[in-house]
């Protein structure tokens, strides 16, 4: 039992899971995370009709600096930089969102079910969870392209079958302390069946930190797709972001000088992923009720002067 | 919990995991359809005994439950076969590829998370300040950029002034051991600065998270009241609560520690592990890519088992 | 009722003899939400409190959640967050120690003013232990160091009633009390003049906290100590100030000495919470005649349920059982208060009657039929006639769902009703029937309600079912005390007019007089007592009965325990 006094101190950490992330949302990290995101995903949508040149065929000469008509410059089989920069973003972002979604189905399923029933459930799911997650990724993934061969598809079963584990354990935590919510017992107690409890009251609750989650698994997923393609383990076919930098190494672009071939795409990789870390850390942290206080800031508090005297004074 | 229950039980766990992976390993490389891989014998230009020897070893012409049997037997012994490419044994091959890549990965590794929780630190102390803003973004930022982008990138600014290829200067024949330390070190500048910018962006933000819910307990208030200095509810106090959070999320960057150095060495020629693993692919050398993410997987277990017992350590609520 | 009227009346400076060990003189306190810059709101929180306390006095400052007492006090330790502006004196020793902002107060702090927080629960540092944050404290003064300080530790911890190896606890192996007590200790460590209290018992038992009063007023009297406690409580005031100051929205409406402020309470405010707080004098007299004819609604016989924590059960050795033979009925139409400490199984038996945890041994009937051995699908059908009302109104509402939703829920779920119309009518009869107009309620979200206000539409979605068992686990103890006559009366009102059966537990002794028709009290999985509340109360039949009345604090100064 505590008092009211503590019912209204904690009531911030009893509110919606919806309530904060909406103003959380206009601040302008979040702003400029989501412009990012939108910005990449126009180009990679239109990708086809935005490309200035082919990114197939040659339109310049090899390792053309940039120049007006080629604005990021050529690579060594003369094709405009720009072009496949856009392209390669297409395919990169797609190989993002399909593994990261595969990876929040896979882990939500995980933890929604470990976290609500508990119990050997719990055990079992959470045991295998263990497993996947000291799995060193990119190994396993060196292991299963090399043995399956180099493909798209592959890298995005590997990434997304590996990458649910995070999201299974903050989604099997929120739903634990959910799970003991009064308003939760109450609609139990009313007589509610698990399904009717889960769909209703919990997942809603749910879905900005699958947001969240979501929009850093993507990040996560390009990382694993630009490491993997540097590798060579990649579809050597497919124009990604991971490609066109592993392209321009092993094709000596560096001791070329010429660094246009490899700096456009690492920076578009740099930019969705901090575009995607920006939103995706604004949900998280408006979810995160503890980040509201904090006992100990680089600010104190201020000593206001009285102005005059008498109930005006204030 | 009763005393050493906690301990017994990551102790079982690291154990288990171990034999999982092993499992897992056999199973990729001969049990799975399509991994036409099962003869470990075939190693190109091999000499007839060999190939003899090595199917004797693993018996790769009995049923798959025996094999896995004599694979675990020849485990225990130390031997992974032979590698395709140059018919030394795997394991010393990987024994001499471990051992470069060590100090890599550690000098890297430690200076990186010392960095971080430097940062971290200052970060969430310093919270609404523009230090802590650029300090936060430059997290993020370093963060954000692969690590092959961020290695390519220190080669285009300083190849000319720093080795960027290989361990050691091969044309420095002749050299005392202590210039061939200093070669070493100077080799070691390049990727390992690499490193340190991948990782310690990561630790910045993970210790900056985790001492931003310390700083809104109520024993900080307490420390506060008991008119404490600064520091020491820092360190004390927030700090060293954090701590908890902090090497369980640690612990789990190891797999981006050995993505990582995979990367690296391959972009500075570095004859380690990592090197080796990609060299295996593009050779189709399948007993040492069996055997390096062997190792992998095993050095990464193990770690994780260190963190546990680190955790334990700090935490007396599961001790007492 | 301003600042004005209260420098004419004779507040408690005046009454002072000696120079005030503390002084708080016109203290405002701003706070600004500033979510973003544009739009940045300022609420004053505390409007020009003045407030003085002598050596060995005891103040309480009184008043409901949001009222700004605990802001005061952190403002006078310097210890408010960054959004905070302040304006006033405090004044120690004759200087104004917030003069120089949070610098001039850090020499101060726990040699001068130390402070016990409310949460003691978590106010120690989890990692460290006992000793270690008591000599720390020592030690950063310069009081004592090495041996010395050690030693000071076990006489500090013996004060506050403690043994001298709790020194090596961490705080987790302690429990709530105890935790409490080492916090004081901790407060004394460096012999302050002035200790600030901040509802030091909320989160304990009666009985820990009538100890903890206790030690309190001890401690203060002994060391000379100047001692202002903040607490909602007025009973906790009465029993152990001399003085009190009752807040209200960020000012002191009325202040004085406690037996004034119960006899002569000159502000309306005043006299409510004192009306509203519970008394054990008022305890009822004779239940009334309920109807018995059909049998008893619910009928408890031995149950004993075993707390399978962990695997402990299967080897046997460390058995406890949460509830152990415990038997009791309710009928049609009666109100019976289940009253004893937490841990003493009153949670777990409803639970057991609720089919939520599983029973050991023993019977349970609802409307003569055994639940106890009823599967979850058999049991979802009863759930009907038997609902539950939650302690936290905050907590007990999907804070998605509005008022009508809510209330509809439990007809979805029993797929009652034909039409939407149809339930939506029956949602409307349950929302008049807490006392909610459909039209002004309805449509609205928990956060548009008041703590009161939502306790209201919990019941009414218990309500819409027609239950003929209520079983309410401490309804009112999370809301403010004025709002908790509300609520009672409410339960009161159902039982007569629906004929519901009501189970409520409760640690609150006096509420369980006044509107129970029985008492069951319990004490470590057993019961130990039953009975009609007037002999519950003046003539317990066992010692710990009497133990447990005399732990409630009395609003009337006077009786410093309502007894005989």
């Amino acid at each position: 039992m505590t008092g009211p006094e503590a019912g209204k101190a904690s009531a911030a950490r009893r509110r919606s899971a919806w309530s904060g992330v909406g103003a959380a949302l206009t601040r302008p990290a979040a702003i400029i995370g989501l412009g990012i995101i939108g910005f990449f995903l126009v180009l990679s949508i239109f990708a086809q009709w935005i490309q200035p040149y082919s990114s197939s065929t040659p339109s310049c000469g090899v390792f053309d600096p940039p120049s007006p008509a080629h604005w990021l410059g050529c690579d060594d089989g003369g094709i405009d930089v720009l072009s496949l920069v856009i392209q390669g973003g297409q395919v990169s972002m797609f190989v993002g969102f399909t593994s990261a979604g595969m990876a929040i189905i896979i882990g939500s399923i995980f933890g929604i079910l470990s976290g609500y029933f508990g119990g050997w459930i719990d055990t079992v799911l959470m045991r295998i969870t263990d497993y996947f997650i000291v799995i060193p990724q990119i190994v396993l993934m060196i292991v299963v392209a090399a043995v399956w061969g180099p493909s798209l598809s592959h890298v995005i079963i590997v990434i997304g079958a590996l990458l649910w584990t995070s999201t299974a354990r903050v989604i099997r935590a929120q739903v634990k302390t959910l799970r003991e919510r009064t308003y939760i017992h109450r609609v139990e107690s009313l007589g509610a069946g698990h399904l009717r409890i889960i769909w209703r009251h919990i997942v809603p609750q749910l879905a900005p930190l699958l947001i969240a989650n979501a929009v850093l698994a993507v990040t996560v997923a390009i990382f694993n797709e630009t490491a993997l393609a540097f590798l060579g383990l990649s579809d050597p076919t497919a124009v990604t972001w991971g490609t066109i930098m592993e392209h321009a190494f092993d094709r000596n672009a560096i001791s070329a000088g010429a660094w246009w071939a490899i700096v456009p795409a690492g920076l578009c990789v740099a930019a969705v992923i901090v575009g995607a870390y920006l939103w995706g850390t604004s949900i998280e942290d408006a979810l995160n009720p503890r980040l509201r206080i904090s006992y100990l800031s680089a600010r104190s508090w201020r000593l206001r002067p009285l102005v005059g005297r008498g109930p005006d004074a204030l | 919990m009763h005393l050493g229950g906690y301990v017994w039980k990551r102790s079982v766990f690291a154990i288990v995991t171990i034999f999982v992976a092993l499992s897992f390993n056999f199973v990729l490389f001969r049990v799975l359809p399509g991994s036409a891989v099962s003869s470990l014998a075939r190693v190109p230009h091999a000499s007839a005994e060999l190939k003899h020897a090595l199917e004797a070893q693993f018996g790769l012409d009995k049923p798959v439950w025996e094999q896995y049997f004599l694979y675990l037997r020849e485990l225990l012994h130390g031997n992974l076969g032979v590698s395709f490419a140059n018919r030394q044994p795997v394991s010393a091959n990987l024994l001499e590829a471990f051992g470069n890549t060590l100090p890599l990965v550690a000098t890297g590794t430690v200076i990186a998370i010392v960095l971080g929780i430097a940062t971290g630190i200052y970060s969430a102390v310093r919270r609404g300040t523009v230090g802590e803003t650029v300090s936060t973004n430059l997290a993020v930022l370093f963060y954000a950029f692969p690590t092959q982008f961020l290695g390519m990138m220190l080669l285009i600014l300083f190849a000319g002034y720093l080795p960027s290829v290989g361990m050691s200067d091969p044309f420095a024949v002749g050299f005392s051991p202590g210039e061939q330390f200093v070669d070493v070190l100077r080799h070691l500048i390049l990727p390992v600065t690499t490193l340190i910018l991948t990782l310690y962006a990561e630790n910045t933000l993970i210790v900056r998270s985790a001492m931003l819910e310390t700083l809104g307990e109520d024993y900080i208030l307490t420390a506060r009241a008991k008119g404490l200095p600064l520091r020491r509810i820092i360190s004390s106090y927030a700090l060293r609560n954090a701590m908890l959070p902090i090497v369980t999320q640690v612990a789990l960057t190891l797999g981006s520690i050995v993505t990582g150095a995979i990367l690296i060495e391959v972009i500075f020629s570095w004859p380690g592990i990592g090197r080796a693993l990609y060299s295996a692919v593009l050779s189709r050398d399948y007993p040492m890519l069996q055997g390096g993410f062997l190792v992998v997987t095993v050095t990464v277990v193990l770690l994780n088992y260190l963190a546990d017992l680190l955790y334990y350590r700090l935490d007396p609520r599961l001790t007492r | 009722m301003n600042r004005e009227t209260l420098r004419d009346a004779p507040d408690g400076a005046e009454t002072l003899d000696a120079m005030p060990a503390l002084q708080i003189k016109g203290l405002n306190v701003w706070f600004n939400s500033a979510r973003d810059r544009k739009h940045a709101t300022e609420s004053h929180v505390v409007r020009g409190i003045d407030l003085a306390i002598a050596a060995g006095e005891r103040v309480g400052l009184v008043g409901e959640s949001g009222c700004g007492k605990t802001t005061t006090i952190l403002a006078a330790m310097g210890l408010l967050p960054a959004s905070a502006s302040v304006s006033g004196e405090v004044i120690l020793d004759g200087r104004n120690i917030i003069a120089d902002g949070e610098s001039g107060i850090q020499p101060h702090r726990w040699r001068d003013i130390a402070m016990v927080f409310q949460g003691a629960m978590s106010a120690f540092n989890p990692v460290k232990t006992i000793g270690w944050q008591i000599q720390e404290a020592l030690q950063f003064h310069d009081i004592a160091s090495g041996a010395a300080a050690a030693s000071r530790v076990v006489q500090l911890l013996g004060m506050v009633g403690l043994a001298e190896q709790d020194a090596q606890s961490f705080p987790h192996q302690l429990s709530g009390g105890m935790k409490q007590r080492a916090m004081i200790a901790m407060a004394l460590a460096c012999n302050p003049k002035v200790l600030l209290a901040d509802e030091p018992t909320t989160a304990l038992d009666v009985v820990v906290q009538d100890q903890i009063l206790k030690l309190l007023v001890r401690l203060s009297e002994e060391l000379n100590l100047a001692l202002i406690l903040v607490t909602h409580d007025l009973g906790v005031v009465a029993q152990t100030c001399t003085r009190a100051a009752v807040m209200l929205e960020g000012e002191i409406v009325e202040a004085g000495v406690v037996d004034d402020l119960y006899r002569r309470p000159q502000h309306p405010y005043t006299r409510s919470l004192f009306e509203a707080t519970p008394n054990l004098a008022d305890s009822r007299q004779g239940a009334e005649e309920v109807g018995t004819a059909t049998g008893h609604l619910l009928e408890v016989t031995d149950v004993r349920t075993i707390y399978a924590g962990h695997r402990r059960v299967r080897k046997g050795a460390t058995q406890t059982a949460a509830v152990d033979g415990v038997s009791l009925h309710v009928d049609q139409g009666e109100m019976v208060a289940l009253v004893g400490q937490s841990g003493c199984g009153k949670t777990t038996t409803l639970h057991n009657i609720m089919g939520m945890l599983p029973v050991n041994e023993g019977s349970i009937t609802i409307n003569a039929q055994e639940v106890t051995t009823l599967t979850p699908r058999q049991w979802r059908a009863l759930r009907r006639d038997v609902q539950m009302i939650y302690q936290d109104p905050y907590e007990s509402l999907d804070v998605r769902f509005r008022v009508s939703d809510t209330v509809q829920e439990p007809l979805l779920i029993h797929r009652i009703g034909n039409s939407q119309a149809e339930r939506m009518d029956m949602v409307n009869a349950a929302l008049r029937d807490v006392g909610l107009a459909p039209e002004d309620y309805a449509q609205r979200y928990p956060h548009e309600l008041s703590g009161g206000q939502r306790q209201r539409v919990a019941i009414a979605a218990s309500l819409v079912l027609r239950p003929k068992l209520l079983l309410a686990d401490e309804p009112v103890s999370m809301l403010d005390v004025s709002v908790r006559t509300g609520i009672l009366e409410l339960l009161d009102r159902l039982r007569h007019e629906h004929q519901v059966g009501i189970l409520m537990i409760t640690h609150d002794l006096s509420t369980a007089a006044k509107y129970a028709d029985r008492i069951i009290v319990m004490r470590e999985g057993r019961v130990v007592e039953t009975g009609e509340p007037w002999q519950i109360i003046h003539a317990p039949r066992t010692d710990y009965t009497r133990q447990l009345i005399e732990s409630v604090p009395s609003p009337d100064p006077r009786s410093r325990h309502v007894v005989e």
